[in-house]
């Protein structure tokens, strides 16, 4: 499909973009975070900051995709889902012995799984995914702890399997040059230039329509919520290979910083408006943001309400943009 | 009505269908009560059932809470977070030596405003609702935080009727939760604000034709909970006694899942408190006979979190089930 016969966008129009917004934000919170910390912008910060990145970042685009799906799609389960495929990974390799590369693989398409329990309820049942996803937070983060007894495991150490967690390739962390950056890639091409994401607007636009048009919606939302499970658990790989333990809790609260980074980055939270590149770029933004309040010495805890009125403000903010917005 | 396009053999197996969805949550009481008595010993004893009405009791308020936005087609995540909040101010007064009633009155009005933040985001903001509470579950879960500075406040109950006094073997705290039930069943049926939640939650627009104030109701529903969680509380200092950082955190799913188990519709529009009360007796049943068999307390989420994935299940199928038999008869 051709985007010629499309008018072009007026300056106004790419001012007020959500991206461009996000962009001035990345770069002013980068100048007010180094004005904070003298060490912000050290190269060795920047990695470990980037390296926090990665996870999170895959959570938020399965979320996202979810999202744009349209229905009330939700996915509070991620974290949880996380959690519980990095335990499954270390059953995989402490327990069997298995090699981590291969049980890394295996983890994945566990963690598809675990998507599709989701994807079966809300596309095929026709279950609100809201409570859905809320009851296999629940479900998989306290399986994670039933199947651990609340301990943790390892067996990642091998194979040069930390390589994928602990290294950087041309000062770049692995994880993100491997995983984070393709997903995100793959994901932002597919969105614009496939017919799969037009697809993905029209489910997420309207049912009805995309029905009419020819689209197996429920086989594809069915598809967006399988995504968004693999994702997670390739986020549990890279967290075990940084981290090199898989625990219970390892993703908790981790879906508070998805959705965060999803309706910070423009993702309408009635679907199938957004871009996964304003995603990205939310993203930047809340790692920034963490990693500053992190060398300002301000903790974990508090950071969890700064998220909570991002969470608030962004969805504010894509109100007063969308009832401007015609339609 | 007119029915005379319908089959016949249609009606009685939507009845059924009806009959069962109402017997089915009294069913499933007696048969997990039968199970426990058989299989944990000490379960039927009357010590152990006053036990799992105290422990359950501030639950209950904040379940029933719950009931009432989710009858609205809306949600509240907040609520357990919001009570921790509650729980350290009213702590902290009493055992600064603020008169009981004051701090009561004190912890209901806090939660009313921390219900209203929710209320004015979710209606002036026009943010839905599990955004907006899933956002201030995470702003007072901080608050919390702040405010417990690493010292955990120590504090018995703030009047005997919120703690775990007995009178004659029956729970005051008990007779509490089941005067505000009572309450809360007659207003949601019998008054005005009741029968306006009902009609949002079943179509907000349609409502809205008719004349029902829905962005005010809307509001008060939501200052309704904040308010319920204010007495739940103080009901939660008088159990455990102490208020830490992390209060309440793990009672917003079973307060969700008791008002899903119960049979209140996660679409909105129907259900009431009553089978939120049934719902909860099942979980808090659950929880209390899982224990007494031996089972580790770790799997006490995967139970929880099972019984509302099927008891969703159910509700959605059975009512989509009806809405076909009655889209029939048009």
């Amino acid at each position: 499909m051709t985007t010629g016969a499309l008018p072009r966008r007026s300056m106004r129009d790419r001012v007020s973009d959500r991206r461009v917004f996000l962009a001035v934000l990345v770069v002013a919170l980068g100048a007010l975070m180094s004005l904070l910390s003298p060490y912000f912008l050290e190269v060795g910060n920047l990695l470990a900051m980037t390296q926090y990145g990665a996870v999170i970042g895959l959570l938020a685009l399965g979320v996202s995709l979810v999202i744009l799906g349209g229905r009330g799609g939700i996915d509070l389960s991620v974290g949880s889902a996380l959690s519980l495929s990095g335990i499954f990974m270390g059953l995989l390799a402490q327990n069997l012995g298995l090699s981590p590369w291969l049980a890394a693989l295996v983890t994945v398409a566990f963690g598809a799984l675990l998507g599709s329990v989701n994807g079966f309820m809300v596309a095929r049942l026709g279950l609100p995914p809201l409570i859905v996803t809320l009851s296999t937070l629940f479900l998989y983060g306290a399986l994670a702890q039933v199947l651990t007894h609340g301990g943790q495991l390892g067996g990642f150490g091998r194979e040069g399997f930390a390589a994928l967690g602990q290294t950087a390739i041309l000062g770049v962390p692995a994880q993100v040059l491997l995983v984070l950056a393709p997903a995100f890639a793959v994901a932002i091409w597919a969105q614009n230039r496939t017919a799969l994401g037009r697809r993905l607007h029209q489910i997420g636009t309207s049912d009805r329509a995309a029905a009419l048009a020819g689209i197996d919606v429920n086989k594809l939302r069915f598809r967006l919520y399988c995504v968004s499970g693999a994702l997670a658990a390739l986020g549990a790989v890279v967290t075990n290979a940084w981290l090199l333990t898989a625990r219970p809790s390892a993703g908790l609260g981790m879906e508070l910083q998805a959705i965060t980074i999803a309706v910070l980055g423009g993702i309408h939270i009635f679907g199938g408006r957004g871009h996964l590149s304003g995603v990205l770029l939310a993203l930047a933004d809340v790692v920034v943001l963490s990693w500053g309040l992190q060398l300002a010495q301000v903790g974990n805890s508090v950071q969890t309400g700064v998220l909570g009125l991002v969470l608030v403000g962004a969805a504010l903010l894509n109100n007063l943009i969308g009832r401007r917005a015609p339609g | 009505m007119t029915t005379t396009t319908v089959p016949s053999a249609f009606a009685p197996s939507a009845r059924m269908l009806v009959l069962l969805r109402n017997a089915l949550l009294p069913l499933l009481l007696v048969a997990e009560v039968i199970f426990f008595t058989v299989a944990a010993p000490g379960f039927l004893s009357a010590a152990n059932l006053a036990n799992v009405v105290i422990n359950s009791a501030d639950l209950a308020l904040l379940a029933a809470g719950v009931t009432l936005v989710v009858l609205l087609a809306g949600i509240d995540v907040s609520v357990g977070p919001m009570l921790g909040v509650v729980a350290w101010v009213g702590a902290t007064l009493f055992v600064a030596g603020l008169p009981p009633l004051l701090v009561v009155v004190i912890s209901v009005l806090l939660g009313g405003a921390l219900g209203a933040i929710n209320g004015g985001l979710v209606v002036g903001g026009r943010i839905s609702p599990i955004i907006t509470t899933l956002g201030t579950a995470a702003i007072f879960k901080t608050v919390l935080f702040i405010l417990w500075d690493s010292t955990d406040v120590f504090a018995g109950p703030v009047v005997p009727a919120l703690g775990p006094a007995r009178a004659g073997g029956i729970p005051l705290v008990g007779l509490v939760v089941l005067a505000m039930f009572g309450v809360l069943a007659y207003v949601l049926r019998h008054r005005v604000f009741g029968r306006r939640l009902f009609a949002i939650g079943n179509d907000a627009e349609g409502a809205r034709l008719l004349g029902v104030p829905v962005a005010r109701t809307s509001f008060a529903a939501y200052v309704l909970v904040g308010a319920l969680v204010g007495v739940a509380a103080l009901i939660y200092v008088g159990r455990v006694g102490v208020v830490q950082a992390t209060a309440g955190n793990e009672l917003t799913l079973p307060a969700i899942a008791a008002v899903v188990v119960g049979g209140t519709s996660i679409l909105g529009g129907e259900g009431g408190v009553l089978r939120t009360l049934g719902g909860l007796a099942f979980i808090a049943l659950l929880q209390n006979g899982v224990v007494l068999m031996g089972v580790p307390p770790l799997w006490n989420g995967v139970l929880v979190g099972a019984a509302v994935a099927l008891a969703v299940a159910f509700d959605v199928l059975t009512r989509r089930t009806l809405d076909k038999r009655i889209g029939a008869k048009r």
